[in-house]
């Protein structure tokens, strides 16, 4: 920091106050004027710098660059900071004499020397330091009996004032955007209460957050006060302005001071409470009229903030704690039925109570390949995809507001089912994710003054408000927060889900595997079976056929066994290429083209003629309407059901063989009818399974496959077939198979 | 009918060739019967080389090819022949167990002349072979698409 304008008087320069965030406090140049400060070499003590009251404060006549040993009435003032040097723990705080008269030294290393403070002492404290152990063994019995932050911010209040005799001691937390509420409030009426009042974020600026991180304590005295300025301004060993983060001098911000005139008060001091390394609220003492408050009771004052901030620190570990174990369970067990469920959205949909619940929202979401589930209290579908597409990529993995309509005014719409949401990714390419929502939560806060009346926007100059009066605001558009333990439990759920989603994917990539290797075991087993079971029966049906032609002379027992030798090996044969047919069914591709079924019917008719030797069969086949579909296939259908009608009419005298065909709507219908032994209806559905006969082999031969082929092809086509039948009169077969538009193709069969 | 030329069987299974030389000895045809054991060796005769170097010249009539066939098998043997413009007027018949469908119409793409799924019943495959002889062996016209047992 270079800029002149940090020259230590209290020369409001329009600069300085352009911007409090831009202001420099840690450096600002000078100090309060109640005390003294100088900086010293670590090793000779020789003076760097001082403040220009030094000599008026303390009696120490230095000049730069002069020892403090050879100084006059720095005799033990010198010995104690050299015992300190040498042990050098810390910052060192003691009373000691300067010449005859008693002050609190302070002194604490920096890169750019020793600082040392010194305040003079009023009064020799009639009480020695034991008494501050008393207050603080008090208070931490009552902070360990506190049931709740309340109690403990009450005692911390009254602690706090009974130490320091403030008119006045605050309490107050910060919420996530830098508000602060006050939680306990000590008063004796002097100055007005804050009770319940919330302080904006604006009060306190960045830069002074961050170093109250760090500086557990500040200080002021006399709001009225004169900065006192330190020379040189620079440094000898840098060159820059001297760094008093951690004196207790330091002089504050001009605005501060205004500030503080504004609120009436004359003197102030505030206690950090640092919980996880952040700023999460102050204890703040004031009084009307100026006011010092002794080292060690700083000290006193200091040590009850640290216990305060552990206690707080380990509550909201053990709330967080607390909450994550309830979610965590929820979680576990949304997370295993959804390995079970058929899919993602229905998982979610079917445990509705446990997804709320993994975060404890009102409403959720999830978007998947364009398609919304929803549960509870849920913006419309429409909605929800038009959010899904505007959180869409997630960056971070997660998605949290409290206040949808403050990041999109376009969205506030939404606000009463979804002003708080809170959304993970399923997918980096596409939109796709788990929304939760959580309705609008209309509140009413006290502000201590108006808020928006903190800047004078009449200027560049940032003026503090000048009423502190209680003023209330409604607040819209927000929800209730999510809690850490909520977020994290969502970012876990996603974890959890995408390793539902990936396992799904893995496992869909597997089967579709399986069934490929299973699709081509079974093709090459098939294979092999119509090369290789085949070729033996076709052995002994031919060496059979050889014998007999050969033994002109065998005895009729002898010529029995042969020709059962050969119909067998024949059975076997043909039921070989019947499952073979059947097999290969499901993989032949339909190549459909328009059939012409009259011709089609007359030339199965005609290769069934060796079949029909010897019989008389009236065949009535009447005017069929054009089939659309896989010609062969079609073929085996009217062969099977034609061979079908002449093998159950071979008992009757007078056969009759009628084939019908109709033409409906969106489908054609054929019916083959015969006057043949029939079945009886309680056997209809098994008529159509592979293997079902419902003869007896030696009646009627056949492998009991015929009907089941009929039924395959028919259905690929995307017809159905049916039956009916009365045992002894006859029997009737239907199939129907859908029309299609006849572009190009050609009739084969003719 | 003079100077019949042979007829060409390709068959290494030892019961087949014995069934298909029955059927064919009891269509009685005249044209002699060369039997190959494997593609390999069918190649061999048909480019009169290896064992067959020293066989008169001339094609045969026709050859009756089974599909399954040791060494080179029945579809190189048949992509071999019709693949060469020297011998791809000579006839050939697929004679085959398998009623695949890709069997058929990988033989029907390199261009086969006839294809038969040998049938389990032992007289429909002697017709079979009866209507070849006639066809092939014996009148020995340009080959017409008839297709067999499919």
């Amino acid at each position: 920091m270079t800029s002149p304008q940090t020259a230590p008087n209290n020369e409001v320069t329009p600069e300085l106050l352009a911007g409090c965030a831009a202001e420099p406090i840690r450096i600002p140049g000078a100090i309060q004027p109640h005390g003294a400060l100088f900086v010293l070499d670590p090793e000779t003590l020789a003076l760097r710098q001082a403040s220009t009251n030094l000599a008026a404060v303390t009696g120490l006549e230095m000049m730069p660059g002069q020892l403090l040993q050879d100084t006059p009435h720095a005799g033990a003032l010198c010995r104690c900071l050299r015992r300190w040097l040498g042990g050098r723990s810390g910052v060192l705080l003691r009373t000691e004499l300067i010449g005859i008269e008693l002050f609190d030294i302070l002194a604490h290393a920096t890169p750019q020397g020793v600082i040392v403070e010194c305040e003079p002492v009023d009064a020799v404290p009639s009480e020695g330091p034991e008494v501050f152990y008393t207050y603080i063994r008090r208070f931490l019995d009552q902070l360990a009996a506190a049931p709740d932050l309340a109690a403990m911010a009450r005692a911390t209040v009254d602690e706090v004032r009974a130490l320091t005799g403030f008119n006045r001691t605050l309490l107050y937390s910060f919420d996530r955007i830098g508000d602060g509420t006050v939680l306990a409030e000590d008063t004796d009426g002097v100055l007005p209460s804050y009770r319940g009042q919330r302080f904006p974020a604006a009060d306190i600026p960045k830069q002074a957050r961050e170093l109250y991180v760090n500086n557990r304590l500040r200080l002021i005295v006399d709001a009225g006060y004169v900065p006192c300025p330190i020379e040189p301004m620079a440094s000898p060993v840098d060159g820059r302005p001297l760094d008093l983060s951690y004196a207790a001098l330091r002089s504050v911000s001009p605005v501060h001071v205004e500030y503080m005139q504004n609120m009436g008060t004359g003197s102030s001091m505030s206690i950090s409470i640092v919980v996880e390394g952040e700023l999460w609220g102050l204890i703040s003492g004031h009084s009307r009229a100026p006011r010092r408050i002794n080292a060690q009771t700083r000290n006193a004052c200091g040590m009850i903030g640290q216990m305060l901030s552990l206690h707080i620190e380990a509550r909201q570990k053990s709330v967080h704690a607390a909450e994550r174990l309830e979610l965590t369970r929820i979680e576990t067990e949304l997370v295993a039925a959804l390995s079970d469920a058929t899919s993602l959205p229905e998982g979610l949909a079917a445990h509705r109570e446990d997804w709320l619940g993994v975060v404890r929202a009102d409403g959720a979401a999830i978007v998947m390949d364009g398609v919304v589930k929803q549960a509870g209290r849920t913006p419309a579908v429409s909605d929800t995809l038009i959010l899904a597409e505007r959180l869409h990529p997630m960056d971070d993995g997660i998605y949290a507001t409290d206040s949808l309509a403050g990041e999109w005014p376009d969205l506030a719409r939404l606000t009463g089912e979804a002003s708080g949401v809170l959304a993970i990714p399923l997918s980096q390419i596409r939109p796709d994710c788990i929304l939760w929502f959580r309705p609008e939560q209309v509140r009413t806060v006290e502000w201590a003054g108006d808020p928006a009346k903190a800047i004078d926007d009449g200027t560049t100059r940032l003026h503090p408000r000048h009423s502190f009066a209680a003023w209330s605001e409604q607040v819209r558009d927000h929800a209730r927060s999510w809690t850490r333990a909520e977020i994290e439990s969502a970012i876990s759920f996603r974890g959890a889900v995408q390793n539902v989603i990936l396992r799904r994917a893995e496992e869909k990539a597997e089967l579709s595997g399986r069934l490929e290797r299973a699709n081509k075991e079974l093709e090459a087993f098939s294979y092999s079976i119509s090369h290789d079971l085949r070729a033996p029966f076709r052995h002994i049906v031919g060496y059979a056929e050889l014998l007999g032609e050969r033994e002109t002379a065998l005895e009729t027992t002898s010529q029995h066994y042969l020709a059962s030798i050969k119909d067998s090996a024949l059975a076997a044969g043909r039921l070989v290429d019947d499952l073979l047919a059947f097999s290969q069914l499901g993989r032949h591709q339909l190549q459909s083209g328009t059939v012409d079924m009259n011709k089609l019917a007359a030339e199965v008719r005609r290769s069934l003629e060796p079949d029909m030797a010897g019989r008389s069969i009236a065949w009535e086949i009447g005017a069929l309407p054009t089939a659309w579909g896989d010609p062969s296939m079609i073929r085996q259908v009217l062969l099977n059901l034609l061979q079908n009608a002449v093998k159950y009419t071979a008992t009757r005298e007078q056969a009759r063989i009628s084939l019908d065909g109709t033409e409906l709507a969106d489908t054609v219908a054929y019916t083959v009818a015969d006057n043949g032994v029939g079945f009886e209806m309680a056997y209809v559905r098994k008529l159509f399974g592979v293997f079902q006969r419902l003869h007896r082999a030696e009646e009627f031969e056949g492998s009991g496959i015929g009907l089941a082929l009929v039924k395959r092809i028919v259905e690929r086509h995307g017809g159905t077939v049916s039956a009916k039948g009365t045992p002894g009169v006859g029997a009737e077969f239907s199939f129907t198979l859908p029309k299609r538009q006849v572009s190009h193709g050609v009739p084969i069969i003719g | 009918m003079a100077d019949l030329r042979p007829i060409l069987l390709v068959e290494d299974n030892p019961r087949d060739l014995e069934l298909t030389l029955a059927a064919l000895a009891k269509c009685q045809l005249a044209n002699d019967i060369v039997v190959a054991r494997d593609g390999a060796e069918a190649l061999d005769y048909l480019y009169r080389r290896g064992i067959h170097a020293d066989r008169p010249p001339g094609d045969p009539a026709v050859v009756l090819l089974d599909l399954k066939l040791p060494k080179v098998d029945g579809l190189e043997v048949l992509e071999q022949i019709k693949g060469d413009a020297s011998h791809r007027q000579i006839p050939v018949v697929m004679l085959t167990s398998s009623r695949e469908e890709r069997d058929l119409t990988r033989s029907y793409e390199l261009g086969v002349n006839a294809f038969v799924v040998k049938p389990v019943d032992f007289n429909a495959f002697f017709e079979a072979i009866q209507d070849l002889g006639m066809f092939w062996a014996i009148l020995n016209e340009p080959p017409p698409r008839v297709g067999y047992g499919i």
